[in-house]
């Protein structure tokens, strides 16, 4: 058996560590903007999935169908949704508690001046104007691609 | 308020945003479940079917997140709101790795999906073409009978109708098949009798069997080789075989194939065309030598009958006188029957009856055959025509033919005379025929020379049948024999009827 230079280094490693221990973190600890930054690198994630998706469905000529062309306006949609989600989550962390004004509901008002970012602020959280036309793509592009396998099935079946 | 705006709109596009959200991704689930269960080979339709229920655990985890949130401040439970805004966000950005996840996976499904696709509809073209092979296997299977079966009878046809003998043997030279010429010509009724049979068994010589195999082995062929074939009742064929040893691939003899040209008539023309002209260069030798020797035959016997007056009888002169009278006479017949045999001699030609020539020589010599138990049965045709023909010279021939099968028998025996009208041309056969011991082989193309005996010295001068040949040559006919070792000969003597000769 022939014991290479790495290997005899990885074994003395290891045996120095059980032979000379010190203290040990169980876990780490995560401080509170960890899950903002988790989420926001959820959503570049997703930008990146849904990007490389829609550059399949082109690259494999899917979209000269047009139920998957609807799809690949989906992937589109989201990824401008998921720019504006970053962007909100981004600005909302930058303006003050004192630019809203009263009770969470539709009562409630915003003032913008108390920081420039407030007027994005009030536009980017109304993200729901890009992923709600999203999903619409989404079931309509299924909705599609269904009913041209179906006519696809009864004409193969007679 | 400067610069102040109602949340409002806001507050309504995110409850009615995330129940769409909510309303149109479980849609999308809904038809993508019914897309996979109508095509559930394709892959494509499953990977859509992950993504649609992702992106509805998405919208769900959104959804219920944003409406609670309004809801639940909106009832003023803010501090339940605080609890669960965690679990919100969590999954939230939990669902987005999970749908971002599984829309990476789609280039590999797609391409699995290919595979899939290539492999069925090469599939399907296989089974597509294993099942037009099979229905078309019948009306196939049909066309390449009806044509095995059309190309079959077109070559029995060639088979049977071949005028010469075409035969198959197996690798051990016994026969498979042979065609119904050559049945009739080997003198075999049913094919059945003959396969099985070996080849060596129709050859006169069996050893000629060995020698062709061993050819046929070696060459591959053999052509227009000459063979004694033997019939069924005995008679011997010559013919003229042409033979290919088919082979398998690995070399090995399979069969043999044969064709055989019955040449016995050709074969028996020329070799009574070499005996006539044998004949005729014997008979031209003997005119010369018979008229050289008869004239000083004629001197001798004249001096000595001269002699003999003036000698009387009882003294030694006159008994040795006697001698040479005797022997020069016997010359003289010798001499004689050679002019006859070159056919030098006169003759008288008449009408002659050839029944009563017969019946003139048989009453003649019947006393003879009784007394060594030959017995003659004769078979004369009532209506045979007169001939044209010296009557004495035909009675020598007959009597000559008779003489020759009485010592053909050894003992008990049966000598069969037999006349009839030619079927086809314009001649009266006289057929001869012993149960003797008949004529070997090699006698046979002799018999006719002058000279030529079986017989001891001094019992037969060899005479007769060249004689016999002359007379019957004279009268512009034909003699011939067929002989089989130990079952006797046959004669057969064919005259001329003058045109206009009607029957009797």
């Amino acid at each position: 058996m022939n014991c290479t230079g790495p290997s005899i280094l990885t074994i003395l490693a290891l045996m120095a560590s059980f032979l000379a221990p010190d203290s040990v973190h169980a876990f780490q600890s995560h401080a509170e903007p960890e899950a903002l930054y988790g989420h926001q690198l959820a959503h570049a994630f997703f930008i990146i999935a849904l990007a490389i998706l829609a550059y399949w469905l082109r690259a494999n000529r899917f979209t000269d169908l047009k139920g998957w062309f609807l799809i690949q306006v989906t992937c589109l949609l989201l990824i401008l949704w998921n720019i504006a989600a970053i962007a909100g989550h981004w600005v909302e962390e930058r303006i003050p508690d004192a630019s809203l004004i009263g009770e969470p509901d539709w009562t409630q008002i915003i003032r913008l001046d108390t920081s420039p970012w407030a007027i994005y602020y009030y536009a980017l959280k109304m993200d729901h104007l890009l992923c709600v036309p999203a999903i619409m793509c989404l079931f309509l592009g299924i909705r599609l691609l269904f009913r041209n396998a179906l006519n696809e099935e009864v004409r193969k079946n007679g | 308020m400067a610069e102040s705006y109602s949340l409002a709109p806001i507050w309504f596009i995110d409850v009615f945003g995330s129940m769409l959200m909510i309303l149109f991704s479980f849609l999308s689930v809904w038809y993508a479940s019914r897309l996979r269960k109508i095509q559930p080979s394709n892959v494509v339709w499953t990977y859509l079917l992950w993504l649609c229920v992702a992106l509805a655990g998405f919208a769900v985890s959104r959804g219920v997140g944003h409406v609670a949130k309004r809801f639940l401040l909106l009832a003023d439970r803010r501090d339940l709101w605080l609890m669960l805004k965690p679990y919100s966000g969590a999954i939230n950005s939990i669902a987005f790795v999970v749908v971002a996840s599984i829309t990476l996976f789609f280039q590999r499904v797609q391409r699995i999906n290919t595979a899939i696709l290539n492999d069925k509809k090469a599939l399907e073209e296989a089974s597509a073409e294993v099942m037009r092979l099979n229905s078309d296997l019948e009306s196939l299977v049909q066309d390449r009978t009806r044509e095995l079966a059309k190309s079959e009878r077109k070559y029995r046809r060639i088979f049977e109708g071949s005028m010469d003998m075409i035969f198959i043997l197996d690798s051990a030279a016994r026969f498979v098949d042979i065609n119904r010429s050559g049945l009739t010509t080997l003198g075999y009724n049913r094919r059945e009798d003959l396969i099985g049979t070996h080849f060596a068994e129709i050859l006169a010589h069996r050893e000629d069997c060995d020698r062709l195999i061993r050819d046929l082995d070696e060459r591959g062929f053999v052509r227009d080789r000459e063979y004694n074939f033997i019939t069924k009742n005995g008679s011997l064929l010559n013919v003229l075989l042409s033979a290919t040893g088919r082979k398998n691939e690995v070399g090995e003899i399979e069969s043999y194939e044969g064709i055989a040209k019955d040449i016995t008539e050709r074969v028996h023309m020329e070799r009574q065309l070499q005996r006539a002209d044998k004949l005729a260069s014997l008979g031209q030798i003997s005119t010369g030598i018979a008229h050289e020797i008869n004239n000083p035959l004629g001197v001798m016997l004249g001096y000595t009958q001269l002699l003999l007056r003036d000698h009387s009888a009882g003294t030694q002169i006159h008994d040795d006188l006697k001698t040479i009278e005797k022997h020069a006479r016997n010359c003289k017949t010798v001499v004689e029957d050679l002019l006859k045999f070159a056919r030098s001699t006169t003759t008288r030609k008449d009408p002659v009856r050839v029944n009563e020539c017969l019946d003139e020589v048989v009453s003649l010599l019947a006393h003879q055959f009784e007394l060594d138990n030959v017995t003659v049965i004769k078979s004369l045709s009532l209506d045979l025509p007169e001939i044209i023909a010296d009557g004495e010279k035909l009675k020598q021939v007959f009597m000559n033919l008779l003489m020759n099968a009485r010592h053909a028998i050894a003992g008990k025996g049966v000598i069969s005379i037999r006349t009839e009208p030619g079927a086809a041309d314009n001649h009266v056969r006289i057929t001869i025929s012993d149960t003797g011991c008949g004529i070997p082989g090699e006698f046979i193309g002799k018999i006719f020379d002058p000279f030529f005996t079986t017989k001891p010295v001094g019992e037969g001068t060899g005479l007769g049948l060249s004689v016999s040949y002359g007379i019957i040559q004279d009268h512009n006919g034909t003699i011939e024999v067929e002989s089989v070792p130990g079952e006797g000969s046959t004669f057969t003597v064919s005259l001329p009827v003058p045109a206009g000769v009607k029957s009797f």
